[in-house]
């Protein structure tokens, strides 16, 4: 029934012992306290407040079972920001005011953050069409994908300072 | 809402192993877990309790897109998102990157494999029709390491049903070989970008020079009884010139009278047919361009 598992969350290794049915996104919020990561549909995995990245790549927390993620890398909204500095993408966020209650914020940190990495300038479709599998439910996503634009170009900016 | 206590959890390196673990090793009510995008909901609902889950996520064999004498081959737990973003997948099986690169969205695709979908085999599914429609060949693994060869016609029966026995690992999905200038489409319709299918369709053609139409097969989905192969639509579409949207159209109308939909939540049964007509055009039409060459998305 249980199981010892080691994760490492945001490059912090996690060995702990859990049930084999302890959902990923629980093992996160409640066994090493880290509630940034929500849950928003609970079960149907439609609503994307729970995704994180599984060793760099988006998914949905509350799709897979902690002992998956054994030997595996996750990172989740709290390791975005670096020394106490928000990332370039989060900054956005609250330059462009793209979140009210801010339930779904996190979940479209995390998907967006590693979709800039994949697709550096994107168009404006293709935001949209990135943020299918993220519901946000009070800003009305407008200024979601304006925070995501200028994320992307700023993004680029620090790209070529640094080939510079 | 969480699963019911899951007594033991597998995690196999190989193909061996875990067949071991099917037969047997992992006791009566054991079920493998590919992507979990499917299965986790239903594990989650209660809909089933397995004692036992055998992950596949170890089995790197199983994750992989290259080609052999015969055509392509599909490790059955590449990702959606892998076969998706393939540029080496020919015109022949572009259906496949059509199907895959439109499930769900972006955190279902890294997650959610070919192999999962087939095995499931769920009514609103995208790549069992696609499959269907471009006459893929499953390849099949047992315990004692008999493997066996199944067209996806006999792989996939009716809803959540499939030939696979107990203790049979799908182990990868053979395509083609493919006549040249062959070439394939995937369309869905659903309520919202991305959805469940509520209609959908695989056409796949083999053109000549002469922009005729020389063999078609059309697979539709989303139906009560599971996906299908239209005959009727086939036949139809032989001899069809390319742009020839009147004859185009009347193998869609065969098809949609024999696509036996039912009316439910989602749309009415005509309404189905409506749709069905719409996007297969544009099935039929991407198809042609990619036959004979034609970039089409």
């Amino acid at each position: 029934m249980k199981r010892a598992i080691t994760i490492t969350v945001n490059g912090q290794e996690h060995e702990e012992m859990v049930e084999n049915r302890l959902l990923l996104v629980d093992f996160l919020r409640d066994v090493i306290n880290l509630t940034g990561t929500h849950v928003g549909c609970s079960f149907e995995g439609v609503c994307g407040a729970c995704t994180v990245h599984l060793d760099g790549v988006p998914v949905k927390s509350c799709l897979m079972l902690a002992v998956q993620a054994d030997g595996r890398s996750i990172t989740t909204v709290e390791g975005l920001a670096k020394n106490g500095v928000l990332s370039i993408l989060q900054q956005s966020f609250t330059e462009h005011h793209a979140l009210q209650c801010g339930y779904c914020t996190s979940g479209i940190l995390m998907n967006a953050t590693e979709f800039l990495q994949s697709n550096p300038s994107p168009s404006e479709d293709e935001i949209r069409a990135s943020l299918i599998g993220n519901i946000c439910r009070c800003t009305g996503y407008v200024h979601i994908v304006a925070a995501i634009k200028t994320a992307a170009q700023r993004l680029a900016a620090t790209r070529l300072e640094v080939a510079k | 809402m969480f699963p019911a206590p899951i007594l033991e959890y597998f995690r196999p390196a190989s193909v061996g192993e875990a067949t071991r673990l099917l037969s047997g090793g992992a006791g009566e009510n054991a079920h493998i877990i590919a992507g979990g995008q499917s299965l986790m909901q239903a594990i989650k609902s209660r809909l089933i309790s397995p004692d036992a889950l055998i992950d596949l996520q170890d089995i790197k064999a199983l994750r992989s897109i290259h080609f052999d004498k015969n055509g392509l081959v599909i490790g059955a737990m590449t990702s959606y998102a892998d076969i998706a973003s393939d540029k080496r997948i020919p015109a022949a099986f572009a259906a496949l990157c059509d199907a895959a690169g439109h499930v769900g969205d972006r955190q279902v695709r890294n997650r959610g494999t070919i192999g999962g979908s087939l095995c499931w085999n769920y009514i609103a599914a995208c790549l069992p029709p696609t499959c269907l429609g471009l006459s893929a060949t499953l390849e099949l693994q047992n315990a004692a390491g008999r493997r066996r060869m199944v067209e996806a016609r006999a792989f996939l029966k009716g809803p959540l049903e499939t030939d696979r026995s107990s203790d049979e690992l799908l182990i990868a999905i053979h395509l083609g070989p493919a006549a040249a200038r062959t070439g394939s489409a995937y369309r869905k319709w659903g309520l919202v970008t991305d959805a469940l299918p509520v209609v959908n369709i695989c056409v796949s053609l083999e053109v000549g020079a002469d922009h005729i139409c020389r063999e078609a097969r059309v697979a539709l989905g989303a139906r009560s009884e599971g996906p299908t192969r239209v005959e009727a639509a086939e036949l139809a579409l032989r001899g069809v010139r390319k742009g020839d949207v009147r004859a185009i159209d009347a193998a869609l109308d065969a098809a949609a009278e024999a696509a036996d939909y039912q009316s439910d939540l989602w749309a009415d049964a005509p309404y189905k047919k409506v749709l069905l007509r719409k996007i297969g055009r544009e099935a039929v039409t991407v198809a042609f361009a990619r036959a004979s060459g034609e970039v089409g998305k």
